[in-house]
C-alpha cells in the first residue's frame, strides 16, 4: 500500500507540477510579458518592454547566446511593418503575432516566414510603420529603427553659429550644422575651403572665435569635455611623416592611451577592434611598413578602441590605391550600420564619395552649402 | 682589474654608468621623436653658461648647470608656444644667448675658461656619493616615468593631436619630457662631457631604430644597449687606460656603424 501510495502521490504532484508550469507558461505568456521567445516548448526569451524595444533585446539574446534564431518561436502582442522588417533581420523563421498590421505581410512572404494571427488590421497605431518606405531593404529599415531607437554608438553633433580664423582670414563663417545621432554627413569643397579647419575646431584643436559645437550633451572645451575627449575619433589626411618604431597594435592601443586597463583587458579590446576592421593579422607589423588601405585600417581600429561615438575623417583616401580605397568604402560602410558612429568626412575624391550614398554638402565662402 | 672597483672613485663611476646606460638612451629616443635635437645643443651651451656661472658666484658646478638647463627648456618650451614659433628656432636663439652670457661671465669674473669648458670632458671620477645617489634617483624617475606613462608617451610620439583626441593630456606630457630630457643633457654632461653625451644618449636610440618593430621594443633595446655599451665601455676603459666617455661613444660609434652597413646591405 505504502510504494502505491507514494508512486500515486509523486505521479500527481508531477501531473500538477507539469499542469501548474503550463498553466503559469500561458499566464506568464499572456499576461507579463510583449514579448515571448521559446525554442522547443521552452521559453528562452520574454521582455515587457514597449514599441521595438523588446525585438531589439531578442537581438543581443541571440547575439550573446548564440542561438540559430531558426529553432526560435516569436510570439508578439502586436506587430507592424517595423516589427515585421527586425524579426526578418534577426533571421527567425516562425511566429504569432496577436494584433497584425496589413502592412507586415508582404514583408513576411517575401522573406518567408511562417506567420499566424489573432486579429488582423489595416495599419496600427504607431508613426515608425509610416516611416518604413517600400523602398527600404531590410538592413536598410533595421538600421533606421536602431537609430530612431536610439541605439546607435553615435553622439548628435550640433554646431551653431561657428566662426573660425585662420590668421587673419576668417574661414568659418557663423556655420550652422545638425548631425543627428548615428548619422553620416560628406563635407566636400574646394582646397583651402576650411574643411579641416571646421574638422580641427570639432576635435577642440582650434580655437573658434564665435559659437559653441556640442557633441552629445557637452560643449566643445568645457570642463565635462575635456574628460570625454576621447569619445571623438580622429583619422587626418597627412601620412604619419616620422619614422620611428611603432606597431599597428600600438597604433590601436593609442585609443586607449588616457583609459586605465589591465594588459589583459588592453590587449583583449585591440584585438576585438582589430579583428572588426580586419586588421588583426598585422598587430606586429610595423605601422609605418603597411600599406595605405592598412594603415586606414588600423587607424579605424584605433578609432573604435577608443569608442569614438564621433568619428572625424579627414581625406581618407589621400594615400590609397584604388584597391585601398574599395577596402575603405566596404569598412565604412559596415561601421555606419553596425557600430553606426556619427561620421563626418572630408574629402574632395567625388568619385569615391559619390559611392558612399551619404548625405553630401558643400563647404564654400565659410558656408555649408 | 677588479681590485680597481675598491676604489670608491671607479666603483662610483660604474654604478653610475651602469644606471645612467640603462635609463638615459630612453630620454634619447624622446630627443629622436620629438625631434629635440636642436634642443640638445641648447642645453650644452647652457652647461657652459651654468659652469661659467658657478665658478663666477662660487655655486656647485652640478647643480647650477641642472638648474639653468631647467630654467631655459621651460622658457624655450613656453615662449615657443605662446609666440608660435618652431621649437628648433627658439632653442637656437637660446643656443646664442646663452653662449654669449658665458663668455661674459668668463671676461668680467675673470673665470678660468678652462674650468668652465671642462664640462664639455665630464668628470665621472669626481662625483661625491651624494651626486651618485642624485644620478641612481634620477635613472630609476626616468624608468618609472616610462612605465607610468607608457602609452601616453606612445600616444605623442605617434602623433600629437591624435594623442589630444585620444584624450591624453598632451601639453602637460609634452613638459614632463622636455624636463626630464634636459636633465638627462645637464647629467650625462657632468658624467661624460658635452662632446660625447650622444654616445650614451642617442647612438642605442638610433642603432634600436635600424632593426625594432615597435615602440615597446625600441624602449626595451635601447636601454639593453646603453646598459652594454656603458659598462663594456667603463671595463675597455680600465682595461686601456683610456677616458671612460672616450671608450664608451667608440664602442657605441662601432656598433652604430656596423649596423649602418648591416642594415644597408
Amino acid at each position: 500500500m505504502q510504494p502505491f501510495c507514494s508512486t500515486l502521490k509523486r505521479e500527481t504532484a508531477g501531473f500538477f507540477h507539469n499542469y501548474k508550469s503550463i498553466i503559469f507558461n500561458k499566464i506568464f505568456a499572456a499576461v507579463e510579458h510583449s514579448l515571448i521567445v521559446s525554442q522547443e516548448d521552452k521559453i528562452v526569451f520574454t521582455s515587457d518592454k514597449h514599441w521595438l524595444h523588446p525585438l531589439f533585446e531578442l537581438e543581443d539574446f541571440i547575439a550573446k547566446e548564440k542561438i540559430d534564431p531558426i529553432t526560435l518561436f516569436l510570439r508578439d502582442k502586436i506587430a507592424g511593418k517595423a516589427a515585421a522588417c527586425l524579426i526578418v533581420r534577426h533571421g527567425i523563421k516562425s511566429c504569432h503575432i496577436e494584433l497584425l498590421s496589413e502592412r507586415a505581410i508582404p514583408v513576411f512572404r517575401q522573406h518567408h516566414i511562417n506567420f499566424t494571427y489573432d486579429h488582423l488590421v489595416e495599419h496600427i497605431q504607431c508613426r515608425t510603420e509610416d516611416l518604413i518606405t517600400d523602398r527600404m531593404s531590410i538592413d536598410e529599415a533595421w538600421l533606421f529603427l536602431r537609430k530612431r531607437a536610439g541605439r546607435v554608438q553615435g553622439l548628435a553633433v550640433k554646431i551653431d553659429k561657428l566662426s573660425v580664423n585662420r590668421g587673419d582670414k576668417e574661414i568659418v563663417k557663423c556655420l550652422d550644422l545638425e548631425v543627428g545621432r548615428g548619422e553620416q554627413l560628406i563635407i566636400h569643397g574646394a582646397n583651402g575651403s576650411g574643411k579641416t579647419t571646421l574638422l580641427k575646431t570639432i576635435l577642440g584643436l582650434v580655437k573658434p572665435v564665435n559659437g559653441s559645437i556640442q557633441i552629445g550633451d557637452t560643449i566643445v572645451g568645457s570642463a565635462e569635455w575635456k574628460k570625454n575627449r576621447s569619445q571623438t575619433g580622429y583619422v587626418h589626411q597627412e601620412n604619419i611623416k616620422n619614422s620611428f618604431p611603432i606597431s599597428a597594435g600600438e597604433v590601436v592601443e593609442i585609443g586607449l592611451s588616457a583609459k586605465k586597463f589591465t594588459s589583459q583587458e588592453l590587449d583583449y579590446r585591440v584585438e576585438i577592434a582589430m579583428r572588426r576592421t580586419g586588421c588583426f593579422h598585422l598587430l606586429n607589423h610595423s605601422f609605418h611598413e603597411l600599406s595605405g588601405g592598412e594603415k586606414q585600417r588600423v587607424s579605424l581600429a584605433r578609432c573604435l578602441c577608443q569608442n569614438a561615438q564621433v568619428l572625424l575623417l579627414d581625406e581618407p583616401t589621400s594615400f590609397l590605391d584604388s584597391e585601398g580605397k574599395e577596402e575603405l568604402l566596404i569598412l565604412l560602410k559596415e561601421l555606419s550600420q553596425n557600430e553606426a558612429p556619427t561620421i563626418l568626412l572630408v574629402s574632395h575624391d567625388f568619385q569615391w564619395i559619390e559611392r558612399l550614398e551619404w548625405i553630401k554638402r558643400e563647404l564654400k565662402g565659410g558656408q555649408l552649402c | 682589474m677588479l681590485e680597481l672597483l675598491t676604489y670608491p672613485p671607479i666603483l662610483k663611476g660604474l654604478i653610475v654608468l651602469l644606471f645612467a646606460g640603462i635609463s638615459f638612451p630612453i630620454t634619447g629616443l624622446y630627443l629622436l621623436k620629438l625631434n629635440l635635437l636642436p634642443l640638445r645643443f641648447m642645453l650644452m651651451h647652457g652647461a657652459i653658461f651654468g659652469g661659467a656661472l658657478a665658478l663666477a658666484m662660487q655655486l656647485n658646478p652640478m647643480g647650477t648647470t641642472i638648474l639653468v638647463n631647467l630654467m631655459l627648456v621651460l622658457f624655450m618650451t613656453r615662449a615657443s608656444r605662446t609666440l608660435r614659433v618652431d621649437a628648433g628656432q627658439m632653442s637656437t636663439f637660446f643656443m646664442v644667448i646663452t653662449i654669449s652670457l658665458a663668455f661674459i661671465l668668463i671676461y668680467k669674473f675673470n673665470v678660468p675658461a678652462k674650468d668652465t669648458l671642462s664640462i664639455l670632458w665630464g668628470s665621472l671620477y669626481t662625483l661625491s656619493w651624494y651626486e651618485v645617489a642624485g644620478v641612481v634617483i634620477f635613472s630609476l624617475m626616468i624608468l618609472a616615468f616610462q612605465l607610468i606613462f607608457n602609452r601616453q608617451l606612445q600616444a605623442i610620439f605617434f602623433d600629437r593631436e591624435i594623442a589630444f583626441t585620444a584624450g591624453v593630456n598632451e601639453n602637460a606630457i609634452h613638459y614632463a619630457i622636455v624636463i626630464i630630457t634636459a636633465l638627462t643633457v645637464a647629467t650625462a654632461m657632468k658624467l661624460i662631457g658635452a662632446l660625447l653625451l650622444d654616445a650614451i644618449l642617442l647612438l642605442p636610440a638610433l642603432i634600436t631604430a635600424f632593426k625594432v618593430k615597435s615602440f615597446h621594443q625600441a624602449i626595451i633595446w635601447s636601454s639593453l644597449c646603453g646598459g652594454i655599451f656603458a659598462i663594456a665601455g667603463f671595463f675597455l676603459s680600465l682595461a686601456f687606460d683610456i677616458p671612460a666617455s672616450s671608450s664608451i661613444a667608440v664602442l657605441a660609434s662601432v656598433v652604430f656603424i656596423s649596423f649602418v652597413i648591416f642594415a644597408k646591405k
